[in-house]
C-alpha cells in the first residue's frame, strides 16, 4: 500500500520528489541567472524607413555611402574610441565580416568627430584589426540625421536600403541570434 | 552578474508553466500546483529588486547595481582624476575640466533586460534625495553644453562631450542599453539617494536607490 500525505491524499514519495525538484529550481535559478549571456538582440523597426544617404571619407581618402552599396545587406555602426562599448564590441564586428565575406554584405563604421590618428592608433590594438571600411563624421552630421540617442547604435539595412534593425549598446555581432537575422536579409531577393 | 536573458529566460518558463499545467505526466493536480507556485516564485525572484554594491579593491572605485521589474541601473564613481584627465584628452582646457571635476560623476548604464515592450526614460524626471528630502535633480548634457559654448569650447569638443554624457531621454527595446556619464551638483565625497523613473506602456515606475556616494577629490590616488 502506498504511502499517502493524509492531509491532500498524495502519496508522500512524489510530494517528497516534486519539493526536490522545487528546491533543485530555486536553488539552481539565481545561478543560472549569474552566470547567463547578455542576449544579443536586434530590434526590428515598426515602418523600414529609407536610411538616410550619406557621402563619407574613410581611412584611405575614399569616398562611401550608403546608396552605392544598394544591392547589398549593410551594417552601419555609430562609434567613437572614447566609447567602452564601441571599443569592446568591434572585434566581434570584423568576425562577423569574415564570417559573411562573399556575401552580399558590407560594413560602414561611423566614427564621430575623430581624426585619422586616433582611429588607427585604436585599431591597431585589436584582433582581429578591423578590415571594414572606417569612415569619418566629422561634425557628427550624420550621426544628427540618423536616429541615434547613443553610442554604439547600430543599423542594419536591407539590400533596398531600408533600415530594418536597430541595437543601441554594445553587441557581440557574430552571435549565431544576430548572424542568423543577418543572413536571412542576404537571402532576400 | 545579472543577465540580459531574463526575458528570454521568462518565456521558457511560461513555456515550462503551460506544460506542466497541460501534461498529464506523473504529477496529480496537486503537484502541478506545487510546481507551478515554486516556478511562478522563481520567475518573481528572478524579477525582483536586486541591489548590489561593489569596491573595486585595487582602485577604491564604488559600483551601485539596482535590478527592478527587468530594468538594470548601474551608476558607478567617475573620480575627479578620472573626469580630468577625459575631457583634457579631448580638448577641453584645464579651467573646464576642473570646473567639471567639482561635480560629482558617475558612469550611469540602464538597460532593459527583460521588459518585452519598450521603456523610456528622461533623466530630467530623476530625483536625487538627503534622506527622504527632495535635494535636486541631475544636471543635464544640455545645461553643460550651454556653459561649454558660453566657454568658447571648440566644436569636436563639445560633440565629444555630448556623447560622453548619458542621454537625457531615451528608449530601449529589449536588450538595449547605454552608458554614459550622469552628474550632480553635490559636494565630493557626499551620500545621497536616487530615485530613477521610467516609462512602460505610458504607466511609469520608479526606484530607489540609497546612500550612493560621490567619489572624493582624492579617490583612485
Amino acid at each position: 500500500m502506498k504511502a499517502c500525505s493524509k492531509i491532500f491524499n498524495v502519496p508522500v514519495r512524489q510530494l517528497a520528489a516534486s519539493s526536490v525538484l522545487a528546491g533543485f529550481i530555486l536553488a539552481a535559478g539565481p545561478l543560472l541567472a549569474a552566470e547567463a549571456v547578455p542576449a544579443q538582440t536586434l530590434f526590428e523597426m515598426k515602418a523600414h524607413p529609407q536610411a538616410e544617404d550619406f557621402q563619407l571619407l574613410d581611412m584611405d581618402g575614399k569616398k562611401r555611402s550608403v546608396s552605392a552599396l544598394r544591392g547589398k545587406v549593410v551594417l552601419v555602426n555609430f562609434w567613437a574610441t572614447w566609447c567602452p562599448p564601441c571599443r569592446r564590441e568591434m572585434p566581434s564586428i570584423e568576425r562577423l565580416s569574415q564570417h559573411l565575406k562573399g556575401k552580399d554584405f558590407e560594413i560602414l563604421a561611423v566614427d564621430v568627430a575623430e581624426n585619422l590618428d586616433t582611429v588607427f592608433s585604436f585599431t591597431g590594438t585589436l584582433e582581429p584589426m578591423p578590415n571594414f571600411p572606417i569612415v569619418f563624421d566629422s561634425d557628427s552630421s550624420v550621426l544628427k540625421a540618423w536616429p541615434v540617442m547613443g553610442l554604439p547604435t547600430t543599423f542594419i539595412l536591407d539590400k533596398q536600403g531600408r533600415v530594418i534593425y536597430r541595437a543601441v549598446g554594445g553587441r557581440e555581432f557574430d552571435d549565431p541570434a544576430i548572424v542568423e537575422k543577418i543572413q536571412a536579409l542576404i537571402a532576400e531577393k | 552578474m545579472r543577465a540580459l536573458g531574463l526575458g528570454f529566460r521568462f518565456g521558457k518558463i511560461s513555456g515550462a508553466l503551460r506544460q506542466i499545467y497541460m501534461t498529464n505526466f506523473k504529477f496529480n493536480f496537486l503537484e502541478k500546483i506545487l510546481l507551478i507556485t515554486v516556478l511562478w516564485l522563481l520567475v518573481i525572484s528572478v524579477q525582483a529588486r536586486e541591489v548590489t554594491h561593489e569596491t573595486n579593491p585595487e582602485s577604491g572605485v564604488q559600483t551601485w547595481e539596482l535590478h527592478d521589474q527587468g530594468v538594470g541601473f548601474t551608476l558607478m564613481q567617475i573620480t575627479p582624476d578620472q573626469a580630468r584627465g577625459f575631457f583634457l584628452a579631448r580638448g577641453f582646457d584645464r579651467a573646464a575640466v576642473d570646473y567639471y571635476a567639482t561635480y560629482c560623476v558617475f558612469m550611469t548604464i540602464v538597460r532593459n533586460e527583460a521588459v518585452a515592450e519598450s521603456i523610456n526614460y528622461k533623466l530630467s524626471d530623476w530625483e536625487f534625495y538627503s534622506g527622504r528630502k527632495p535635494a535636486g535633480k541631475l544636471k543635464l548634457a544640455e545645461d553643460w553644453l550651454s556653459e561649454w559654448k558660453q566657454r568658447k569650447v571648440a566644436e569636436s569638443s563639445l560633440i565629444a562631450f555630448q556623447w560622453a554624457l548619458h542621454p537625457s531621454t531615451q528608449t530601449f527595446e529589449t536588450g538595449d542599453w547605454n552608458q554614459g556619464m550622469t552628474t550632480y551638483a553635490l559636494p565630493l565625497g557626499s551620500t545621497f539617494n536616487l530615485k530613477f523613473k521610467w516609462n512602460v506602456k505610458g504607466v511609469t515606475h520608479e526606484s530607489m536607490l540609497e546612500n550612493i556616494q560621490c567619489a572624493s577629490e582624492t579617490a583612485g590616488r
